[in-house]
This record gives C-alpha cells, structure tokens and sequence, in this order.
C-alpha cells in the first residue's frame, strides 16, 4: 500500500511529499504545500490558491490580507465548496452503498435466531439461574454473578477506574510546590464569587438533596445482594451527591474531609481489600478446602459470603473515582 | 374500568404537556425561551403522568414511591433549569442582545 503510493508519487512528480509526511505535518499545525494542486484538480481558477493564503493567514492571525480580495475569495469559496458538495454527494452515495452492501452479506452468513445450536445456548446461563441462589447466597442473581461466579472480572473492572484516576491525577494534579499559592487564589476566586452572588437556589436545595442521595446510594450498596443495585449503581449515586455538593458549598469544605491522602487511601485500601478477598476465595475453592464463609440466610443483609463486603469496595471506589475526576477537573486537585 | 378512563385522561395529558415542551424547544430560538418552555412543561407534565400512574396502580406501597420520585423531580428539575438559565445570563454576549426579553442581568 506504502510502496504503491510512493511509486505513484515519484512517477507523476506531483507530490513530492508522502502521504504520511504530510499528515504528520497537518497534524503539527502546518498548511499542507500541494493545496493548489488538489484546488486545480477541482478546476478552480488561479484566485482560489490566493484565497487559500488568506484564508490560513487570517487563521494565523497575520492579518495581512486586504479586504477586497476578501470579498471576492469569499465568492470564489462558495463556488468551490459547491463543486466539492456535488461530488461528495456521489462518493458518500457509493461508500454508503458499500456499507450497506458488507452488512447485508455479513447478516446473510449468520446463524438463525433462536437455533438450539447457537453457541449463546450453553449450560452456563441455566446454571447461574437454577444453582446461583444455593451456590452464592445471594437473592440478585446478577450480584451473584458478578461478584461470585464473576468476581476476577469485576476486580479488573474496578482496577480499571482505580487506574484511569491515577493517570488523571498524573496529567491534571498540580505540582506540589505550587500547591498552597493555587489553592488560595482559588479560595478566594470562589469567596468572591460567592459574594457577589451566593446562589441560594443551589445552597438551600443542596441541603435537602445531598443526605438524600448519599443515605439512597449507601443503601443501594447495602442492598446490592438482595435487591436490584449493587456497588457500581450505589457508587455512582454517592459520586453524585458528593458532586452536588462540592458544586454547592465550594471545593474548600469537602477537601477538609476527601484530600489527596485521604483519596488515595481509601481507593488503595478498598482495591486492596476487594484483591485479599478474592484471593482467599480462589486459593480455597481451587484447593478445595472449603472457604469456611457462612452464605447465611437468602434475604438476609448479612447473607452471600463475600458478595456484601465486595460490593461495599467496589461502591467506595466507584464513589471516589467518580468525585475525583470532577474535581480534578473542575479544580486542578483533590 | 372508570379508574382505567381517569388513569389514561391523565396520562395523554401529560404526553400532551411534554409533547408540547418538545415542540416549543424546537420552535423557539433563544435559549431563555426554550429554557421556560423545557422547564415549566417538565414540572407539569411529570405531575400528570405519575398521578395518572398512582391511579392506575391503586392505592399501594407503590404510591408512595411515586410520590417520592415526583418530590426529587420538582426538587432538581427546576434547580437545574434554574442554574442552566443564570449561565447563560452570566456568560451571555451583548451583541446578540437583540432578541432578549430578559431586563437587566
């Protein structure tokens, strides 16, 4: 493919420059050279390539163009940019019916819906469903399942959102010398604002709303083994309620209580908890020792083995994550 | 079946409602106005179709849930608009003043 287009090139003598080498430099900011050559391919007259230069020399803010050549650039744009519609119209009719054309083929080599020897019917659906509740002790199958059956991949899950915040913090945290300077300007950046207009609405609303939504997402993440929720939901109603109210009362209060060390404590600890659970569990059930975890009683809060403190991890850090990246990138810190 | 008739009355009035709100954010042009429009037709119609939803579902631990989703969506829904409207006349440009109905900022 390379190689074609650079024997292309070398033939016509048109384009000195390879396709790559071009682009590297579209992206590095700088007005590809062969523009007029694809205007002239257009059958544009020469003015086209003058209104090119003043158009990327008003992009650049040179400004040295006059503003009657302006004018009739302006002009010469349109006529140019209905040409170029007239044949996009054609090439976007034949890449559509292309497409079309693949995913017809590719629905036609399927295998028919609801066949008995599709592989989505396997035994694995029916036994999580039939054996889940004895199996896990959990009333919420789905909870069963991925914090029992499928508990590695919700580890991974959560690893996920632990390392997206690390590399958020890596890139967006300012430095640390800097830190006490920032972060007064913009205490008093918000003081001021304040005064000026103490946006009441929010203030009083708040009030009501936040205990509300951090009490339902604690309880989503309490409930996450015997009704619909779990960790994740759970985690991002509390993710909300902290946003609303670092939103409502300033980015000062709630850094008494959620900093940097405290944050990343408290990330670390409930991976780290989530990750010794597990491993207890995979190290007995694969030696067949018998984990000695009470499932308790189906229904009950204290019931499912490890499904309760697993879901309490992965709430702590959804909640966290979901905070840390507004701060982040609302404030610049923690 | 009469509750059925009142349940289903309510209900088509708030599909009105909300079909209205939907079609004057698309009519209006200014944010201010297709704030009010979005706002006021939120409140009204979410009031509508969940008293028509308790009537349907007859007196139950059900009704208080849907009393409890219409508190949170008169609490947040207007506050939102609220603040989405005072960003707009924070950051507003006063060249394209022109259309405004709104006094004073």
């Amino acid at each position: 493919m390379n190689n074609t287009n650079q024997n292309n090139t070398q033939k016509s003598g048109v384009h000195p420059k390879k396709p790559w080498d071009i682009f590297a430099d579209w992206v590095n900011g700088e007005e590809p050279e062969d523009k007029m050559e694809k205007s002239e391919q257009y059958a544009v007259p020469q003015e086209t390539h003058e209104l090119h230069e003043n158009i990327s020399a008003q992009t650049v803010l040179h400004s040295e163009s006059e503003h009657e050549s302006h004018e009739k650039g302006h002009f010469l744009l349109k006529e140019y940019l209905t040409k170029f519609y007239k044949m996009y119209f054609g090439l976007s009719l034949i890449v559509g019916c292309v497409v079309v054309g693949i995913l017809i083929y590719a629905v036609c080599t399927l295998p028919g819906y609801g066949l008995a020897e599709n592989p989505t019917n396997n035994e694995v659906a029916q036994k999580y469903l039939e054996e889940g509740l004895e199996d896990t002790g959990a009333v919420n199958s789905v909870a069963g399942m991925i914090l029992d059956y499928r508990a590695f991949d919700t580890f991974g899950e959560s690893t996920v959102l632990f390392v997206a915040v690390a590399a958020v913090i890596m890139l967006m945290k300012r430095s640390m010398n800097k830190k006490n300077e920032a972060r007064e300007r913009l205490v008093a950046h918000e003081i001021t604002i304040d005064k000026k207009d103490p946006n009441l609405v929010l203030k009083y609303s708040a009030v009501v709303l936040v205990p509300l939504t951090i009490l339902f997402g604690i309880y989503v993440v309490l409930n996450g083994h015997i009704s619909p929720g779990g960790g994740f939901s759970g985690g991002a109603i509390i993710g909300a309620g902290l946003m609303l109210y670092a939103l409502a009362f300033g980015h000062d209060k709630i850094s008494k209580v959620i900093h940097y060390r405290s944050f990343t404590m408290i990330t670390g600890c409930a991976l780290l908890t989530y990750a010794g659970c597990k491993a207890y569990s995979f190290y007995t059930g694969a030696n067949h020792i018998g984990g000695g975890i009470p499932k308790g009683v189906p229904g009950a809060i204290l019931s499912g083995g490890f499904i309760l403190p697993l879901n309490i991890c992965v709430g702590i850090i959804v909640a966290l994550t979901m905070y840390g990246f507004y701060s982040l990138f609302s404030k610049g810190d923690l | 079946m009469i509750r059925f008739i009142i349940a289903s009355v309510f209900i088509v009035a708030g599909i009105f409602v909300f079909a209205a709100a939907a079609f004057g954010v698309f009519k209006f042009k200014y944010i201010l106005n297709r704030m009010h429009v979005a706002a006021k037709c939120d409140s009204m119609g979410a009031l509508l179709i969940l008293v028509g939803c308790m009537i349907l579902g007859g007196f139950s631990f059900m009704t208080v849930k849907f009393l409890l989703v219409l508190l949170v969506l008169w609490l947040t829904s207007p506050v939102a608009a609220h603040l989405i409207v005072k960003a707009e006349i924070t950051t507003q440009n006063e060249e394209e003043s022109d259309e405004y109905e709104v006094i004073g900022k």
